[in-house]
């Protein structure tokens, strides 16, 4: 019997743990169709749901924002652009080079209950942010109860 | 015709070494380039803002680590997931003579892109071949 135990979610870093757990925990969710993209693809995505709607977190460092395009059509968000190489000057020679270059795009199918025509995107330290927000007619609402007479 | 010509690398795990702090961490990829003056490097860490890079060079070794930020994913419940969180850790060992005080080091975009430039002992030199 361990005399002390000490819980793993302590402390600042604990944080990633967690969250790199959840992550895991919902690797390749089956539940969830991305539709026309598949896993491997590039940039990778994560799709995150809050209280206004769901977020989609693209992985794509590097990127020049002018060259990077984001369109909706029915329920489907295709991000498309193009990641180029900074070639080096005249007699460079690569020791490494692991960093793929080259066009991408990626559609994928977002759930019902979106309003995609009021998406918002942002692109920062190489994470392509894109917000959906819930349609309006899917938010909770109040129903108020008229007292019989 | 495929507009697809990226595909995505599944991130690795570091291995063979423990850190104090619990977590994983990743390794990123890099490039690196070498020219008469300097050795370039670009490495891809996506989610690390410039403050929370970290470059060392200390016996030969080139150290980079960078920091994610995790307030990114608070209050966020995922749906679906390809990639997963955390710091990124690299380190090279370095043949080269370089001149330490000019190291350069920037962030982009979440890419760090680093300017090594060579000591002049290291710097190819032509060597005059006398006619006797």
């Amino acid at each position: 019997m361990a005399l002390l135990r000490f819980r793993s979610d302590m402390g600042p870093t604990s944080g990633l743990l967690s969250l790199q757990e959840e992550l895991e925990r919902f690797l390749r969710n089956p539940n969830f169709s991305l539709g026309l993209s598949a896993y491997g693809e590039f940039p990778p995505i994560n799709v995150f749901a809050d209280s206004e709607g769901v977020l989609v977190i693209a992985e794509s460092p590097g990127l020049d924002p002018k060259s990077l395009n984001l369109s909706v059509q029915g329920r489907s968000l295709t991000i498309s652009g193009e990641r180029k190489s900074d070639e080096p000057k005249d007699n460079a020679g690569y020791h490494r080079r692991e960093r793929a270059v080259g066009r991408f795009s990626r559609s994928i199918q977002l759930p019902e209950d979106l309003d995609l025509s009021k998406a918002q995107a942002k692109y920062e330290a190489g994470l392509l942010t894109v917000r959906v927000p819930k349609a309006e007619e899917s938010k909770p609402r109040q129903i108020s109860i008229q007292a019989g007479r | 015709m495929t507009a697809q010509e990226l595909a995505a690398r599944e991130k690795q795990p570091v291995q063979g070494q423990e850190k104090t702090r619990a977590g994983r961490y990743f390794l990123p990829d890099v490039d690196i380039y070498e020219t008469n003056e300097a050795l370039h490097l670009r490495a891809d860490m996506p989610g690390v803002k410039d403050q929370d890079v970290e470059v060392t060079l200390e016996n030969g070794i080139l150290t980079i680590e960078g920091k994610v930020l995790i307030d990114t994913y608070q209050g966020l419940s995922p749906l679906y997931t390809e990639y997963n969180v955390g710091n990124y850790f690299r380190q090279f060992e370095l043949n080269e003579a370089l001149d330490e005080s000019k190291i350069s080091a920037k962030m982009k975009d979440g890419v760090l892109e680093l300017e090594l430039p060579k000591g002049e002992a290291a710097k190819p030199r032509r060597i005059e071949v006398k006619t006797g």
